[in-house]
């Protein structure tokens, strides 16, 4: 029996595998590892910089490119697509309006835009005028409020005014005798609500005047409400402000993500690469799975490739600069990387745009043909972005996930 | 074991590409995020920090002795989506470090499955007495580090080979062809019923069951760094399993002990040896094999309902073996069956890691999520497909924990789980 | 206004070479200044492959510097052991390689005094279980390897208790000559910009690739120095434990050293004109990753995580043609200016190698002596440096063993290399004024498989937390840290590298914005 093969457990593969699920058709989900989201800022980004700050994402992507991931979709693909996965998981994980962004601290002090939040994080959208105090943990190192408040006070806010900002420090141990906390064990023992009500009484002692507390994005990791705890303690809004990996608001999305299409029916496979793969009369017929023990086959209806990009390891550039995709071989963009990267850090570098191109439903092509009838692609393997820069790699993950499945169901149909 | 011994393991591991899999780490997290042990205590320094960034510091002697607080449970690598083998190379180091340090007299007995079993067995009651006397556990406690409430087997009066021999012949000639049955250790003797309803099960679908006599996979022995122990019985057990001389399926319904065959004595062992290899791409867990004829096909689901909500945990070590969920999978196909997935990483015991005096507290921590869920969804019963999970589930829960395939048993009308209608 | 100093000796330059001449001199009871146009061991001594010679690879080519090498490998195990590790080394010849060199080898250990013994070669594959299965022939030797920021700072601070002043980021903006003597050299001081003069009786050049541009500031005729360039790239684990040399007569890419957690393969040897712009180029790059596959098979797959050009420092010698450096003699060169050019107080130096500093040293502030006219001995060889902790031989587990007993206790900001916030917030303590990347140097921050993708951020932060720095300056000196890490990466960016950097840029870019934080008016550099 044939199932609808999604390749990935990032936010595109998870995206494809539940809109496949949900529309009844029978799915596996294989991947190599848990997926890259919990190391996202996890925010839905659509596009933030394009390369100037962008306010209405929508407008900017009805703009982009024709080479751009963006450029076959459109605004309103996008939109909705977006708006799907909000609804999806819930107005306690995900508020906005695609058509808006918002703009939030980082934990360096800069103004990040991004389009759909967690709730817990709105409150921190950056507003001339404002007065913050940025409250950071003793016991946790990836936030110093000195250096997110110091930078938030010398950054124009987008609106043109000046923001005032002011470090504090509380000292509270997640677990005894522990000085070196990860924002993981902080989420976790925030999840205690006698843990969160000491938190929030330490936060309330030095939070000072101020219209909008920040503190690092830690506040719970299975019980969402806890930041309504900590600014109800508090007596003003807090925010999360979302730290380097492990990033809580990500892990959030993903175990959100997991749970739903594991509800929805979805065979998950973790933890075994694809190795290798069937095809004949120009579809694919098997993927070949590299469990314990040996290969298996997985008879394939469809298959949906959302490996991530040069970050996993899809796209590889090997010891004498040749890019390829790993699994299927497929045709990219650019071939040899040499000339692609440079000495200028700050400059785009052209290497991370690479990847493969598709055809209206999103199928990989080679020249304008696609090269399986049953493949699609969707996320970061996509050419034509540099997504960290753009603040553009989820949306373009939902937009291609739900494309890709949308043209497997509407063809199956 | 010696000095000699810790730098044999220690040119082992230099020479192997697992560890050569340590430049893949991009320190992304992943594996903390997933492990069940540094969740609950910082006396775990975490599969990262032991794994591929401590091994960059590893030349000649352990230092950094919290990597004993590794439960080998294999989540890190299984969750890194990188290719690093974290809990690989965190085994050897562990077992590179206990080479060096010599191995507590508790962690040699403990991994004494079989030898435990046989000699319980005809002193069943006597044994379980023994063990279940809160006297006697503490003086074992005391004497050799097993944690006076953690939950140790029950043996049973008969043997699955006694049940064997004294049972009627099966009425039904073969109609598929043979399988050759791996019970492990607890089928063996601990908890029969598995065992039993399995091969009832297989030979209901019609194939010939074939049991060889067959010893321990030394899995206990293994994440306890006994290895030259484990390898000896893992490669007896290979030469048992392959005896009866045919190329069929080996079926396990020992969960754990089957992931073994299937790699950790190739990738923790470092055991590179052609029978292994065989064995181990014929091995599939009992669940893994009945999916594989339900895709094609070929599995009757003429299931009897079975009205229940049953939470389901898939152990650590079922899960490394890259199958996804079978049993899960399996489960709902009987109608009226109410599968709970545990989602949990880790029941704790992690084969015998919970039942060390050091590790206990830190191992009802691990599981108590998975408790939680267990006894807040359970109408009388919980699935898991190892044993020693299943005695660590039940002894923390006071659910009955059964393997999945006694409930498959019961949904083809081949007997009766106590206390379900 | 200038701020003024005198003292006896100014020495110039803050690499091996000045480092060991500010300590032999401050020893003697000279009055010593040592300055820098940027940190200590920013130049050459912190661009090589971390070798500390056996005198293994000289005992053919060049006995003179074998000797030296063994005598001095000695020494410095001794008096500074906490720079070096004892590694031992091995020299090892593959298929294609004249196996009759090694007689050569062997014979030649002899004459020169060091210690060199053959084994077999199943011995060495059993050493170095990853090393080419092919060899032919194994000779081990007492190779080591050396922390050259370590050997410099040991050096320094050992000349600061005798009371040397050390001015780094001063770099020196004339000498004056005057009466046909050195008299003042003057310097500006570019944190506090201001100008020092420091008035004294004698100049050491110890400019090493740049010496020749010190000299002209003399006004005398410049010294020709000859910058070889050579290139070197760190592997991301120690693929051996030893150091693995080729058994043939010096060549490119013939050494593989264990330093620290990396294995750094090295090197080539390139003429070149300016030591302030040195390439990697990528055909190089090709050229050192085939090295290392002959050595290790499999090694084009092992990841390389950073890589960087330094150059010799050499004094032409016309007895080689000069597009060919290596064959140039590695022995030091001391250029007496008062020979050559009729002015007092003014010595160059050239050549020389890092094994060897501590003789340069004694050699150089003996011909000063001479020309003072003062006899005072030299005592460096006897006296052991002090270093924080014990006294011990570096070992690979030293930081594990660290971190193993304070984890709980501290915070571990870079964890690919071990770093706790105290070893940082000592430090920036210590030396307020330093950027991350000196910081760097000392304790390794960000040298790891992540180059600075997870801690950079954290070391800036702190370094705001403990207000040694306000935001916008910590944001700058993390800007440029990226920066610097990038001037390594990206010319071996392949393999696994590849993903890291993706993974960085996300963390940098993705999450935090880092290239919309408010453009800095300058961008700080140091």
């Amino acid at each position: 029996m044939s199932r609808d093969i999604v390749i990935g457990a990032g936010l595109a593969g998870l995206c494809a595998a539940l809109r496949l699920a949900q529309a009844g058709r029978p799915v596996t989900l294989v991947a190599k590892g848990a997926g890259g989201l919990g190391l996202s800022q996890g925010t839905i980004d659509i596009l933030g910089y394009a390369p100037d700050r962008v306010f209405a994402p929508l407008d900017a992507v009805r703009a982009v490119a024709s080479d751009h991931p963006y450029s076959g979709i459109g605004p309103d693909a996008v939109a909705a697509s977006a708006a799907w996965l909000r609804d999806e998981l819930g107005p306690e994980l995900l508020v906005g309006d695609p058509g808006v962004n918002l703009h939030l601290p980082t934990a360096l002090g800069s103004i990040r835009p991004t389009c759909l939040a967690q709730p817990s994080m709105v409150e921190g959208a950056v507003v001339g005028g404002r007065r913050y105090v940025v409250v950071g943990v003793r016991q946790l190192k990836d936030f110093s409020p000195e250096l997110v408040a110091g930078n938030l006070a010398r950054t124009p806010a987008p609106d043109g005014g000046a923001i005032e900002a002011h470090p504090a420090w509380i000292d509270l141990p997640a677990r005894p005798g522990e000085a070196d906390a990860s924002g993981l064990t902080y989420a976790r023992a925030l999840d205690d609500v006698a843990f969160a009500d000491a938190f929030a009484a330490a936060v309330a002692a030095v939070a000072g005047e101020c219209d909008v507390v920040l503190l690092p994005a830690v506040l719970g990791l299975r019980r969402l409400g806890v930041w309504r705890q900590v600014s109800a303690r508090v007596g003003r809004p807090v925010a999360e402000v979302p730290l380097q990996p492990p990033s809580v608001p990500g892990i959030r999305l993903y175990e959100a993500l997991l749970g739903r299409l594991r509800a929805a029916g979805v065979r998950h496979v973790q933890g075994s690469l694809v190795t290798g793969f069937q095809a004949k009369d120009g579809r694919l017929r098997s993927v070949t799975v590299a469990a314990a023990g040996g290969p298996r086959e997985l008879a394939a209806a469809h298959v949906v490739y959302a490996p991530g990009g040069f970050e996993s390891g899809a796209l590889a550039v090997d010891s004498y600069g040749t890019i390829a995709e790993r699994l299927f071989g497929l045709p990219l963009t650019a071939s040899s990387s040499p000339d692609l990267v440079g000495p200028d850090f700050w400059a785009p570098h052209r290497l991370f745009q690479v990847g493969v191109r598709t055809d209206a439903a999103g199928r990989p092509v080679d020249g304008e043909a696609a090269v399986y009838a049953n493949l699609y692609a969707a996320g970061g393997l996509i050419a034509g972005a540099e997504r960290w820069r753009e603040k553009s790699g989820d949306g373009i993950a939902v937009a291609t996930a739900v494309r890709a499945a949308d043209a497997i169901i509407g063809g199956a149909a | 074991m010696s000095k000699d011994e810790a730098k044999r393991l220690r040119e082992r591991l230099n020479n192997e590409l697992n560890r050569a899999t340590l430049d893949h780490c991009v320190k992304c997290t992943i594996c903390e995020q997933s492990c069940p042990v540094s969740a609950v205590t910082p006396l775990f320094s975490g599969p990262k920090f032991v794994g591929p960034q401590a091994e960059r510091f590893r030349d000649g002697e352990s230092v950094d002795h919290s990597v004993d607080y590794c439960s080998s449970c294999g989540t890190c690598s299984v969750v890194c989506p990188q290719g690093v083998k974290v809990a690989e190379l965190n085994s050897l180091a562990r077992a590179v470090m206990k080479a060096e340090h010599g191995i507590p007299v508790r962690d040699r007995l403990i991994t004494q499955t079989t030898l435990m079993g046989r000699a319980m067995t005809p002193l069943a009651p006597v044994a379980n007495a023994v063990l279940g006397n809160s006297a006697a556990r503490r003086v074992m406690e005391l004497a050799v580090g097993v944690a006076a409430s953690a939950p140790m087997p029950t043996a049973h009066g008969q043997t699955l080979r006694g049940w064997l021999k004294k049972r009627p012949a099966p009425t039904k000639a073969p109609t598929r062809g043979p399988v050759i049955f791996f019970h492990g250790c607890a089928g063996a003797f601990f908890e029969t019923e598995a065992a039993k309803a399995a091969i009832e099960v297989l030979e209901h679908l019609g194939f010939e069951v074939i049991v060889p006599e067959q010893g321990c996979c030394g899995l206990a022995e293994q994440s306890n760094g006994l290895f030259a122990q484990a390898s000896d019985a893992v490669l007896k057990l290979v030469g048992q399993l392959r005896a009866p001389g045919t190329a069929a399926p080996v079926v396990s319904v020992a969960g754990s002990c089957g992931g073994m065959l299937k790699h950790e004595a190739h990738e923790i062992l470092g055991l590179d040896d052609p029978d292994l290899a065989d064995v181990g791409r014929r091995t599939r867990d009992i669940s893994e094999f009945l999916m594989e004829l339900y895709d094609a096909g070929e599995l009757p689901t003429d299931f009897a309902p079975i009205p229940l909500r049953v939470p389901y945990h898939q152990p650590c070590q079922v899960r490394s073996q890259g199958m996804g969920m079978p049993a899960a999978d399996l489960l709902r196909l009987i109608p009226e069956l109410e599968v709970v997935e545990s989602n949990a990483v880790c029941c704790g015991i992690a084969g015998t890691y919970g039942l060390k005096k050091e590790k206990y507290e830190i191992a009802q921590a691990v599981g108590k999520p998975l408790f939680d869920l267990v006894l807040e969804l359970n109408e009388g019963l919980a699935a898991c497909d190892t044993e020693t999970c299943r005695w660590q589930i039940a002894k923390s829960t006071g659910v009955k924990t059964v393997h999945p395939i006694q409930l498959v048993h019961q949904a083809y009308g081949l007997g009766r789980l106590p206390g379900l209608g | 206004m200038a701020r003024r100093l005198t003292a006896d000796v100014v020495v110039i330059g803050g690499g091996s070479t000045g480092a060991g001449v500010v300590r032999d001199a401050a020893m003697r009871g000279f009055s010593a200044v040592l300055v820098d146009r940027s940190d200590l061991g920013q130049g050459t001594t912190g661009r090589f492959h971390g070798l500390l010679h056996s005198g293994g690879r000289y005992v053919v080519s060049d006995p003179g510097s074998a000797s030296e090498c063994a005598s001095e490998n000695a020494i410095l195990s001794r008096i500074q052991a906490p720079a070096i590790e004892r590694t031992g080394g091995l020299f090892v010849a593959v298929p294609g390689d004249d196996p009759d060199y090694g007689d050569r080898f062997l014979a030649g250990a002899r004459a020169t005094g060091v210690p060199a013994r053959e084994i077999s070669v199943r011995e060495a594959l059993r050493r170095e279980p990853r090393l080419n299965p092919g060899i032919v022939r194994a000779i081990e030797v007492e190779d080591a390897s050396v922390d050259g920021w370590q050997l410099v700072w040991g050096a320094v601070n050992s000349a600061k208790a005798y009371g040397a002043q050390v001015l780094t980021y001063h770099p020196v903006t004339n000498i004056e000559v005057a009466d046909g003597a050195v008299r003042v050299v003057r310097c500006h001081d570019q944190r506090r910009d201001e100008d020092v003069l420091i008035e004294c009786r004698f100049v050491l050049n110890c400019a090493g690739p740049w010496a020749g541009q010190i000299t002209e500031l003399t006004g005398l005729p410049p010294v020709p120095v000859v910058p070889g360039r050579g290139i070197m790239i760190a592997m991301n684990h120690r693929l051996v434990n030893t150091v693995v040399n080729r058994l043939i007569y010096p060549a490119d890419g013939d050494i593989l050293v264990p330093v620290h957690t990396v294995s750094v393969i090295g090197t080539t040897d390139v003429k070149e004109s300016d030591p302030d712009h040195l390439p990697i180029p990528a055909a190089e790059v090709q050229q050192m990753l085939d090295a290392g596959e002959e050595l290790i098979p499999g090694f084009r797959q092992a990841r390389a995580v950073h890589a960087w050009a330094g150059s010799r420092p050499l004094i032409k010698d016309d007895r080689v043609a000069s597009d060919d450096t290596r064959h140039m003699s590695r022995g030091m060169a001391v250029v007496d200016h008062l020979a050559r050019d009729g002015v007092q107080g003014l010595l160059t130096i050239g050549g020389g190698k890092l094994t060897t500093y501590r003789l340069m040293a004694e050699h150089i502030v003996d011909a000063m002596c001479d020309q003072l006219g003062e006899s005072r001995a030299c005592r460096t060889a006897s006296e052991e440096i002090p270093y924080d902790g014990d006294a011990k031989h570096y070992t690979i587990t030293h930081r594990l063993a660290d971190r193993e007993a304070d984890r709980l206790d501290d915070q571990i900001i870079c964890e690919c290399e071990l770093m706790s916030r105290s070893m940082f917030t000592d430090l920036l303590d210590a030396q307020p004024l330093s950027t991350l990347d000196d910081l760097r140097r000392q304790l390794r921050l960000g040298m790891g498989p992540c180059q600075g993708g997870f801690c950079a951020s954290r070391a800036a932060g702190v370094a705001v937390t403990e207000q040694a720095v306000d935001a916008e300056r910590a944001s700058g000196l993390l800007r440029l840290f990226l920066r610097n890490r990038w001037i390594g990466l990206w010319p071996i960016l392949h393999g696994d590298q590849v993903r890291q950097t993706a993974i960085d840029h996300w963390i940098y870019s993705g999450t935090f914005d880092i290239e919309h934080l408010p453009e800095p008016a300058e961008e700080v550099v140091r």
